[in-house]
């Protein structure tokens, strides 16, 4: 049974758009010359050494990041363009994100996570919003934890509470900094499969992660970023079977020499 | 020195009375003076978050100038100093009506809001970035992201030191004795002159104030822990 | 304007009166009096403070109970009633009469002393646990690890809260006037009581100066913390921690 209102196309129209987009801190050249797409119901994942600039790009989508030139646009709109706060609050609306850090509002019990944001920013009724959210957390397997707080959940948990919180808000596209990255290794699966079964309902996802095994099952598209560059952007089974550009051969040796 | 006899004090319907009253006059002056320094507390914090750095910097010269003069001192300085600048028909009709009561509420409260604000403050600085950029990830503006996310857990945060500075103000009310309010300390010093008992007005009063206090970390100390996240250190 | 012209005449003619009082033909008041009673009060206050946290931190009820008693006591009442109490009771025990500033220095030691091993208690359960855990490993007795160990960084690490402590202790000197102590604020009133006619002037130059002497010394706390926090920061992140107790144990040759 799937929560999402997605075609299961992948072959859609363009959701996430970079064009030449750039972004410095002060003097240090952050993201250089971004050119890439996301498609409707496409799963694309970043991957690239740390300093690549891959946070910095996925942060830029939602604008928690701001850009210096270029335009992004989401669902054909520019995210970056002049506009009033009640305009940006509407558009982060319909962008889920997930952090590394997860982020969950410590004072507030799991269900009531979930529940806020649609109450107090989308306007549902609370009735409706508490259904949906019992559903959503159903759907990641924490229906037991409503009534707890974030403190007592693992960090596997909390992870996959901070995606049914995402997921409250309907958004058409879900992005995932890291999810995984700050959890132990024990607990990396339970955060992937939710994923896995997202991508499987249709859901438009961009990930930035390490996990290239996700990557190899579930990705329509891999983009490997080298000192803020989109250095290649091909399908997994390519990219990790015969990369090509020199950096992304280096990256792919040095992974598996682990 | 005479025995130890408290009942020559509690028994006697005039000390008693004295007494009584000048208990009843420190809890109308700390009740008074705590609503206007947390009111003017909450609202120099708001002040602070406008854009702008003159805002910051008047805020900032606000809870400097209140936290480096000493608490007598500003209360003299309200009694005897301003009280003179204003027009005499408001200085008599002050008079009339308890003038130095006012004074004493007014200058404590406008001291206990500096800390309260600088508290308010730290409590907010406690809460970690992730929550805000969680907030405004989902969509919050500004007010809602504050008032739904950031301030119960900046408030949470800052329960010890707000627990302790309204203790403190408690205590303060003492002061107000400077300037001729007839609080607790007041009232004991004249029964003691009255009664030549010092040891046993100063012992009743130092159970009361003891009392007061105690009961006030008591109720912040459960404050805390009911509010306190669940679970969380 | 007016104002600023009445107050720089006030400090003109007073200026003697509000630094040092009545000095020689009285006792030393005015500004100097207030920092003799700080700089007494705080360190006498000091020693105390440091027994007392020791006590409170000590595996003995015995020891813990009455002085964690004390100090909730000391914090509980108002300081003005703490000096009508030694006010009344000091002269009692001497069987001599005690002038103000006396009765004023010993006011302030039992408070700072309260308000202090507050802080001290703070700075040293502040350490890392580490540090008593290997100075106990290397052989020392509790008492030995405190004095070579904890203490030296823990008051280190407190100086810029010893300093705020200091800040109070100037401000809390004002009370003095309620005991006819020559201090700067009594001063203050006394220059008010001979002009009369300019009540806000003279409590505003009272304001000043106070803000002034105590602005200084929490800037200075202030800067002093900053540099102690990354002092600290850099220490926590090279591991050497373990220096402070190998610095420590190379002079010690007893347990």
């Amino acid at each position: 049974m799937t929560m999402l209102q997605q075609t299961s196309s992948r072959d859609g129209a363009s959701m996430i758009q970079f064009v030449g987009v750039n972004k410095s801190y002060g003097s240090f050249q952050a993201l250089t010359d971004i050119n890439a797409e996301v498609r409707k119901g496409e799963v694309v994942v970043v991957c690239g050494p740390s300093g690549s600039g891959k946070s910095t790009l996925i942060r830029t989508v939602n604008r928690l990041e701001e850009i210096q030139s270029g335009s992004l646009l989401f669902e054909g709109q520019d995210v970056h363009a002049k506009m009033g706060s009640s305009a940006l609050n509407h558009l982060r609306s319909r962008i889920g994100f997930v952090f590394q850090s997860f982020n969950l509002f410590p004072h507030l019990s799991v269900l009531d996570n979930v529940i806020l944001s649609p109450v107090k920013v989308n306007g549902v009724k609370r009735g409706e919003a508490r259904d949906m959210a019992l559903r959503l957390l159903d759907r990641v397997g924490l229906s037991n934890k409503a009534q707890d707080y974030p403190a007592q959940l693992s960090g596997g948990q909390q992870q996959r509470v901070a995606i049914a919180r995402a997921l409250a808000m309907k958004p058409p596209a879900m992005l995932f900094d890291e999810p995984t990255s700050a959890l132990d290794p024990e607990m990396v699966g339970e955060v992937l499969a939710v994923m896995r079964s997202l991508a499987s309902d249709g859901m438009t996802m961009m990930c930035v992660t390490h996990e290239m095994n996700f990557a190899r099952d579930v990705a329509d598209r891999v983009w490997f970023m080298d000192a803020g560059r989109v250095l290649e952007s091909a399908a997994p089974d390519e990219f990790f079977r015969a990369p090509k550009h020199p950096r992304a051969q280096r990256f792919l040796s040095d992974l598996r020499a682990r | 020195m005479k025995g130890f006899d408290l009942m020559a004090i509690l028994l006697s319907p005039e000390f008693s009375g004295m007494i009584a009253h000048g208990m009843e006059m420190t809890l109308i002056i700390f009740a008074a003076s705590w609503l206007l320094a947390m009111s003017l507390g909450i609202s120099l914090l708001a002040i602070r978050m406008l854009p702008g750095r003159i805002a910051d910097a008047l805020v900032a010269a606000y809870v400097s100038y209140h936290r480096n003069v000493p608490t007598l001192v500003q209360l003299m300085l309200w009694y005897f100093g301003i009280s003179s600048l204003l027009p005499d028909t408001l200085q008599l009709w002050l008079a009339d009506r308890n003038g130095e009561a006012v004074f004493a509420v007014i200058s404590l409260g406008l001291c206990q809001a500096a800390y309260f604000s600088e508290d308010l403050r730290s409590g907010l600085r406690a809460v970690p970035k992730g929550q805000w950029e969680a907030a405004r990830a989902l969509g919050h503006s500004f007010t809602g992201a504050m008032s739904y996310i950031l301030l119960p857990q900046a408030v949470r945060n800052a329960m010890p030191a707000l627990v302790n500075h309204t203790v403190s103000l408690f205590k303060n009310s003492s002061l107000a004795m400077a300037i001729g309010v007839a609080e607790l300390t007041h009232a004991v010093k004249e029964v003691e002159s009255q009664s030549f008992r010092a040891f046993e007005t100063y012992f009743i009063a130092t159970v009361l104030y003891l009392v007061c206090s105690l009961l006030l970390m008591w109720i912040g100390y459960h404050l805390e822990r009911r509010s306190r996240m669940a679970g969380a250190l | 304007m007016a104002l600023l012209q009445n107050m720089i005449g006030i400090v003109e003619d007073n200026w003697l009166l509000l630094l040092i009082g009545q000095y020689p033909n009285g006792p030393v008041g005015g500004i100097a009096a207030t920092m003799i009673l700080s700089v007494l009060g705080i360190g006498l206050a000091f020693p105390l403070s440091v027994l007392m946290a020791l006590a409170r931190i000590s595996p003995w009820a015995a020891l813990r109970w009455p002085v964690t008693a004390i100090v909730y006591l000391v914090r509980g009442v108002p300081l003005l009633l703490i000096i009508l109490w030694v006010y009344f009771l000091l002269p009692l025990l001497i069987g001599a009469i005690v002038p103000g500033f006396v009765t004023m220095v010993v006011t302030l030691v039992i408070y700072e002393g309260a308000f202090l091993s507050e802080v001290v208690r703070a700075g040293i359960t502040a350490l890392p646990k580490g540090q008593m855990d290997a100075a106990r490993a290397l052989g020392h007795s509790h008492l030995g690890a405190m004095r070579y160990v904890i203490l030296p960084q823990a008051l280190f690490n407190m100086i810029p809260s010893i300093i705020s402590q200091f800040v109070s202790t100037i401000k809390e000197t004002t009370l003095g006037y309620i005991i006819n102590v020559p201090e700067l604020t009594f001063a203050a009133g006394q220059v008010n009581n001979r002009l009369l006619t300019k009540p806000f002037e003279v409590y505003f130059i009272l304001a000043i100066a106070y803000f002034v002497v105590c602005w200084t010394l929490t800037s200075l706390a202030n800067l002093l913390e900053r540099r102690i926090a990354a002092r600290r920061a850099r220490i926590a992140d090279s591991g050497a921690e373990a220096g402070g107790i190998a610095a420590a144990s190379a002079g010690v040759s007893r347990a």
